[in-house]
């Protein structure tokens, strides 16, 4: 049965389970690694190697620099490519679940470019921007801009039909109805695209920093991986999921905020 | 009340012929230059050039088919994997609390951030690409399959329990079919993201594949053989997801009798 | 032997909130091949009761036993069928009806008599390779009861097996399950909500009350049903005899009471 521990967070058999299964990883972890050597260090490192890298990086730096400015790098780069996309993305996807002449407009060249993965623009790219920042943001640009047009685009062109013709009713103009009742019952397919828009701009930006960066935690993912520093590798590993995790978060809390009426 | 446009296709032709009207007016009005972006007609000639002469070792479309080969593989191992997995988890509560912390911790690492280990364990040529796939397409596998299992009536699974059906038949006979709607649809998900992975992969280590097209491409800066390259990637992706559309709408059909 | 015997069985919910007695010690003895029709108040804990029987939940106290075999898990001897019809919506008639023989092993000319002579007995004939979505909520549960007469239990769990039916198919379901049981005859623990379905299919009918559940009273019909030869007569007029309604009159002021005031 459920109890409550002091700090008033409920202790579930489900938590506990969960607590004791990473345990036995990381002790399994500590067994094939340091304690027999089953798993050798060229396959994957120790915990002690693991920390020691991580040290490594967050003090002295690796692959051109500490760890802040590796993930900085790489923040920025995503936060850029990601609200470049929303900011465009967003209002045409809009547009086009609004009105069906830009939806016709837009959706056959849509169709057209929406099967190639983002990941297939890095080339391309390359050749345009070269190895530069600019390049990395265009690729995480058209990664993230794909979910985000969609996503809107189904959330306006599903918006309760009733509550449009309510709102007419009561002598809403185009703009009220747009900030009024559009706006907010597409929003949480709107955040929906959001979300997967920020998951692709990581994927993404591994992939490409790992075909070639100067700075980056894609860098020091790609630099380890030729100095097989299986350590490195696995804090680069680690760094990019925290990060990722981390913006991802922010975008939910974001998202509660701005969506406070909905109970679920 | 349905706001009336009239015919919507006049608005769709005109969105194609701007778009390859503008791409083909830029070019030849000599604004940029072909090493920077070919015209469509260059594209579709370079299509046709790389099926009848080699490049970077092979015709294309012996590049797209070992592609697609690893594609299978990774894709295959996944859904073996995946699907069971999810199955059990929905039916087991233990196995979904113990699964579900390591699970959560998979799911922020990027695909290609398993490249490296993939390629040190399991080299470039066949087994490394395939581990990239399988990471890549692993995690919807298992969500589809978790919650269609999860999805499915109580009832019918104490039916099939009060008619003497042991676990193995329950989960081939009551949970695979009834969550077999959210597994296909797991399924074109996770088949997207395995091509994609496997792009990735094969832009970093693999030195093969319709990925590694492009990668030549880009090298010998011919955009008109990575612009063909990723037509290809498109159409194979496309075609793909196609058949599991299709699968999808026969599963939906039989089931809920469509 | 296929008998039913409650042994101070007690089931107790706990589940979060404050623990809720469903069952409060039932004592009870149902015989071989004995059709008893259970009814009460909602929430007096009858279909608790019928799922403690199928094994699909336990008792807190006490123990169910079934031809003198303590009852552990859900097995084939006792098939159970689900107001909803639980039918296997991707399976064909044939696949459903022989779903419970397949669990032991019967062969495919065993199956496929099995599945004539169930659909001739239903006069479903003809629609073993349709799908359920196919059928009427009436041909559904027809299969559904085939599915588990098919089985072969000597245990056959009802529950309101006719409660999702129009009063028409109703009707001459009730009809169609006495012939059967003539035919099969089988222990049955059929709980519905309806005084005239008990009253006409059993040879018992248990009253419970609620609060915990509990049995209240026990009241036999078989005398009655064979002295007046109801078997002989259709269901309407069996209905109107002074011997049914003078019974039903009793289940429903014994129920009544026990509802007390939510009437």
């Amino acid at each position: 049965m459920d109890k409550r521990t002091p700090w008033g967070r409920v202790v579930t058999r489900s938590s506990i389970t969960g607590v004791i299964t990473v345990a036995v990883v990381i002790a399994l972890w500590f067994f094939l690694t340091s304690v027999t050597g089953i798993v050798g260090q060229y396959r994957f490192p120790s915990p002690q190697d693991f920390l020691a890298s991580f040290v490594r990086l967050a003090t002295e730096g690796y692959a051109g620099g500490t760890l802040i400015e590796q993930t900085l790098q790489s923040l920025w780069l995503v936060a850029c490519g990601f609200f470049t996309a929303i900011v465009i993305g967003v209002p045409l996807g809009f547009a086009m679940g609004y009105d069906r002449r830009i939806e016709a407009f837009l959706n056959p060249v849509f169709l057209l470019l929406r099967p190639i993965p983002p990941l297939a623009w890095i080339p391309l790219a390359i050749v345009w921007l070269g190895l530069s920042d600019g390049s990395k943001i265009l690729v995480i640009f058209v990664a993230a801009f794909v979910p985000s047009v969609i996503n809107t685009f189904t959330g306006v062109r599903n918006v309760d039909r009733t509550l449009v013709e309510a709102a007419k009713v009561h002598g809403a103009g185009t703009s009220r109805l747009i900030s009024e009742v559009y706006l907010p019952d597409a929003a949480p397919m709107i955040f929906t695209g959001l979300r997967l828009s920020l998951q692709a701009s990581w994927t993404t930006l591994v992939a490409a920093e790992l075909v070639g960066a100067f700075l980056g935690l894609g860098r020091v993912l790609s630099t380890a991986y030729r100095d097989i520093n299986t350590a490195m590798i696995l804090v680069a590993m680690v760094v990019i999921a925290i990060a990722g995790a981390f913006t991802t978060i922010l975008l939910a809390q974001v998202e509660k905020r701005v969506i406070k009426w909905r109970t679920t | 009340m349905r706001r009336d446009y009239g015919p919507l296709w006049p608005w769709s032709v005109a969105g194609l012929v701007l778009f390859f009207g503008i791409w083909q007016a830029v070019v030849s009005a000599g604004l940029v230059s072909n090493f920077v972006l070919p015209s469509p007609l260059e594209v579709l000639d370079r299509t046709i050039t790389l099926l009848g002469r080699p490049f970077a070792g092979y015709l294309l479309h012996e590049h797209v088919f070992s592609s697609f080969m690893r594609f299978l593989g990774g894709f295959s191992l996944a859904a073996v994997i995946g699907v069971p997995l999810g199955l059990m988890m929905g039916r087991f509560r233990l196995l979904e609390d113990i699964v579900t912390p390591l699970f959560e911790g998979y799911r922020y690492v990027a695909p290609l951030a398993w490249v490296p280990f993939a390629a040190l364990w399991f080299g470039t040529g066949i087994g490394g690409p395939i581990m990239v796939i399988f990471t890549g397409a692993f995690a919807p596998c298992v969500i589809n399959a978790y919650r269609g299992a999860r999805l499915v009536d109580t009832y019918l699974i104490e039916a099939a329990q009060t008619h003497g059906a042991g676990e193995f038949r329950i989960a081939k006979e009551v949970l695979l079919p009834g969550a077999l709607p959210s597994i296909v649809a797991g399924l074109r998900i996770s088949a997207g993201l395995g091509w994609q992975s496997l792009i990735g992969a094969e832009l970093i280590v693999v030195s093969s594949g319709i990925g590694y097209v492009m990668v030549q491409g880009q090298s010998n800066l011919s955009p008109s053989t990575v612009m063909t390259a990723m037509f290809v990637i498109g159409l194979v992706g496309l075609g793909i997801d196609f058949v599991l559309r299709f699968v999808e709408a026969r599963v939906r059909a039989k089931w809920e009798g469509k | 032997m296929s008998d039913i015997q409650f042994d101070g069985v007690t089931k107790v919910f706990g589940r979060g909130g404050k623990p809720f007695t469903a069952i409060g010690g039932i004592d009870f003895h149902v015989n071989d091949n004995e059709f008893i029709s259970v009814v009460g108040p909602s929430g007096c804990g009858k279909t608790t009761l019928m799922r403690m029987v199928a094994g699909l939940e336990t008792p807190t106290d006490g123990e169910v036993r079934v031809g003198g075999e303590k009852v552990t898990k859900p097995g084939p001897d006792r098939a159970v069928v689900f107001q909803q019809f639980a039918l296997f919506p991707w399976k064909t008639v044939r696949k459903n009806i022989t779903f419970g023989m397949r669990s032991r092993g019967a062969s495919k000319a065993e199956r496929d008599e099995a599945v004539a002579h169930y659909l001739k007995l239903m006069k479903m004939e003809g629609t073993e390779d349709s799908y359920p979505h196919q059928l009427s909520g009436g041909m559904q549960q027809r299969v559904a009861i085939a599915r588990s007469y098919a089985t072969d239990p000597g245990v056959l769990l009802m529950d309101e097996p006719f409660g999702a039916l129009d009063a028409q198919t109703r009707t001459i379901m009730q009809e169609e399950l006495v012939r059967l049981s003539h035919v099969n005859p089988r222990t049955v623990l059929f709980i519905t909500h309806s005084v005239e379905e008990a009253v006409y299919l059993a040879d018992r009918v248990v009253v419970m009350g609620r609060n915990p559940g509990k049995i209240r009273e026990v009241i036999d019909v078989a005398s009655t049903r064979k002295a007046e030869k109801w078997s002989e007569e259709p269901i309407d007029d069996v209905m109107e005899m002074p011997s049914f309604t003078h019974l039903r009159g009793q289940v429903w002021r014994l129920l009544r009471e026990e509802m007390g005031e939510d009437i």
